[in-house]
């Protein structure tokens, strides 16, 4: 074969073009049209492609540069989301708190009190925590419409794959570049979360077991966010359309969200107490059932409080019902992360069976 | 492999999208030889982007195999430049913006000089700059045109070995393509580079070119050069009779005056008078009567 086998060799670009205005003239000539608009020239002076290599050969193509300035917006509205989520809470616990404080203290005691600062403390928090667990349907949005969509449908991603970069390496670059800012992003949310969620528990209504709060309070979160990601760039790959992308993918999360709601209770053993007089499980536990044993078998439909009266009534009654005795079925609060780090687990094997399956496609679909 | 390396070859290819709806491309065999000015033509839909698109590696094959610069299209990559037809840009860049894209893309031969020449030096006769692109501009804001300009830079830039051009003239203005045409035929003479440009518009390559490739219903219908392509066929007049021997491409007529266009098989008789067709009339013959048999001229396909 005569022609140089690949472009990273200095000699095989520089020796086809010799004769020509090369490093040094590029920066006049382009630089001389440039200095029209002083931004753009400003800009170009401080950039990183005006050193030596930038206008001749050596180096490996930069896609995740390339990626950034694509989605340098998007980029822009993520972080200012996280700061104004933190934002709120840092105001929520540390400067509305008192007043709810106070609202409570006078309230010891009163049969009628208004609690209008205690609510509105509860909502800010919940809100917070409802836009941190969902933060995942508005990723895989971007994901499926705009960053990988939108490029497969107007043809730019063709365009980078014909520059220097494999439509692999463009997928991971894409990914990677998304990745990165999501995992800090959420990591951030999250902490933050933690924090002012168990400032004052006495003014919130929410309990660890609701579903936002439940997501909102650890990696979960950033799992959610990466696999709304990968299926975006599944959904984009498949359907090469974006907003077909954007409504399946967002679909998608959701569906998988919904799911794992429901199951949640099951992803990890609970326990169960039985006892031979009708008990209530701790309020902060998590009881997902309870009623009576009858002939030895737990029976749901019939409840703890079904024999009353005096001593001697409940014991003819639970005889008669040939009840002996009663149980609960619940998650202890200490049962959390064993419950959260199961859920973050399947959604990461989502995550990447459906990022494995973007490539496999994208590699199958090009040459 | 042949003296020369081929900048491009196809052995056998072919493109079906669903099994119900038939061939895009079928089986079309043809080589390119390194340092050609070559012409795709054809009319809409006769496969010419998908030809393009195989051979830049965006989509892959049904059947058969395409290679460019003597290896798959993956491989050669970063060493051919590729400017589809709808010229997609990222539309919330700067031109100068796509530029810099441009280099962080093809960081091992970028030449930001090649690229600026196509996008900012527009040489009018009076000095006149009016057509030169301003660098701040956004590519949301700019004309087909002015598009298709910023497109070619990016090809530029890269020094490729192959240029694959989907329909570069269509959204330029007469000046614009003279100047396009001009910088291309300065690209090929000076770095030897490979030239693929295709065009509906048979007549508007005419001349510019040294190689050609006619495409008609997804199949090749004639490749070679030119001039040796219209060496080969002769436009017949006279009294109707037989055209044995000879390959007709098109004939028509009355009973009594018959034309032809043919490959002469041998010496026509003396009853026919002869005339040299134009590459139009021979190319319009061949989309005009899908039956007639396609020619490659010698050289350019592999033994």
């Amino acid at each position: 074969m005569s022609a140089a086998t690949a472009g990273d060799t200095p000699g095989g670009a520089a020796g086809r073009s010799a004769g020509t205005p090369r490093a040094g003239e590029a920066g006049e000539a382009g630089g001389a049209a440039e200095a029209r608009t002083a931004k753009e020239a400003a800009r170009e002076g401080a950039g990183s492609d005006r050193s030596p290599e930038g206008g001749r050969t050596g180096g490996r193509a930069r896609p995740g540069v390339a990626v950034l300035r694509l989605h340098r917006t998007a980029l822009l509205v993520w972080g200012g989301y996280v700061l104004a989520a933190v934002a709120v809470l840092v105001w929520t616990v540390t400067v509305t708190a008192d007043a709810a404080l106070r609202e409570q203290a006078r309230c010891v005691g009163e049969p009628v009190c208004g609690i209008a600062a205690t609510l509105a403390y509860g909502d800010r928090i919940g809100m917070v925590a409802t836009a941190v667990c969902y933060g995942f349907l508005v990723v895989a949005a971007f994901a499926g419409g705009a960053l990988f969509g939108r490029e497969l449908e107007n043809g730019t991603a063709h365009l980078v794959w014909t520059q220097s970069v494999s439509p692999a390496r463009w997928l991971a670059a894409e990914l990677a570049v998304a990745a990165l800012p999501l995992l800090l992003g959420s990591a951030v949310l999250v902490l933050s979360f933690r924090w002012a969620w168990s400032a004052h528990r006495e003014l919130l209504g929410t309990d660890w077991t609701f579903a936002d709060v439940f997501v909102a309070r650890g990696p979960a979160t950033a799992a959610y966010c990466l696999c709304a990601l990968a299926v975006g760039a599944l959904a984009a790959v498949v359907l090469r359309r974006a907003l077909p992308a954007l409504g399946v993918s967002v679909a998608s999360v959701l569906a998988l969200n919904l799911v794992l709601d429901g199951f949640r209770p099951s992803l990890w053993p609970h326990v169960t107490r039985t006892a031979r007089t009708p008990f209530e499980v701790s309020g902060s536990a998590w009881q997902i059932e309870n009623g009576a044993v009858v002939g030895g078998r737990r029976t749901a439909e019939l409840g703890p409080h079904l024999c009353d009266g005096t001593a001697a009534e409940v014991r003819r009654c639970m005889a008669e019902g040939d009840i002996t005795g009663y149980y609960a079925a619940y998650h202890p609060p200490s049962h959390f992360w064993p419950l959260h780090l199961a859920e973050t687990g399947i959604v990461l094997a989502v995550a990447a069976l459906a990022t494995g399956a973007a490539f496999l496609l994208l590699r199958h679909r090009t040459a | 492999m042949s003296e020369e390396t081929a900048a491009l070859k196809a052995v056998g290819l072919g493109l079906r999208y669903r099994r119900r709806r038939g061939h895009v491309l079928r089986d079309c065999s043809f080589r390119l030889p390194a340092g050609r000015v070559c012409a795709l033509v054809g009319p809409n839909g006769a496969g010419k982007s998908t030809l393009l698109s195989l051979a830049a590696g965006l989509i892959r094959p049904t059947e058969g195999t395409v290679h460019v610069l003597g290896t798959g299209p993956a491989e050669a990559r970063e060493r051919f430049a590729y400017v589809a037809q709808d010229k997609p840009l990222p539309p919330q860049l700067t031109v100068a913006g796509t530029l810099r894209l441009g280099a962080d893309l093809n960081r091992a031969r970028w030449d930001a000089a090649a690229a600026g020449r196509i996008a900012y030096a527009h040489h009018a006769p009076d000095g006149d700059r009016s057509g030169s692109l301003d660098p701040g501009a956004r590519i949301r804001s700019l004309s087909g045109g002015q598009r298709t300009r910023v497109a070619l830079a990016l090809a530029f830039g890269k020094r490729p070995e192959l240029m694959l051009l989907d329909e570069p003239m269509a959204d330029l203005d007469p000046l614009a393509r003279r100047e396009l045409l001009g910088a291309l035929m300065g690209e090929a003479a000076e770095h030897g580079t490979t030239i693929v440009l295709s065009s509906h518009i048979v007549t508007e390559l005419d001349g510019a070119c040294d190689h050609l490739l006619l495409m008609g219903g997804g199949r090749v219908r004639l490749a070679g050069d030119p001039e040796e392509l219209v060496a080969a066929h002769t436009l017949l007049t006279g009294p109707a009779r037989d055209l044995t021997g000879h390959t007709v491409v098109e004939s028509r007529g009355t009973d009594r005056q018959l034309t032809a266009l043919v490959r002469p098989g041998g010496p026509p008789g003396d009853d026919w008078r002869t005339a040299a067709p134009s590459l139009e009339e021979v190319l319009l013959a061949h989309l005009r009567n899908p039956g007639a048999p396609d020619l490659v001229t010698e050289g350019t396909v592999n033994p």
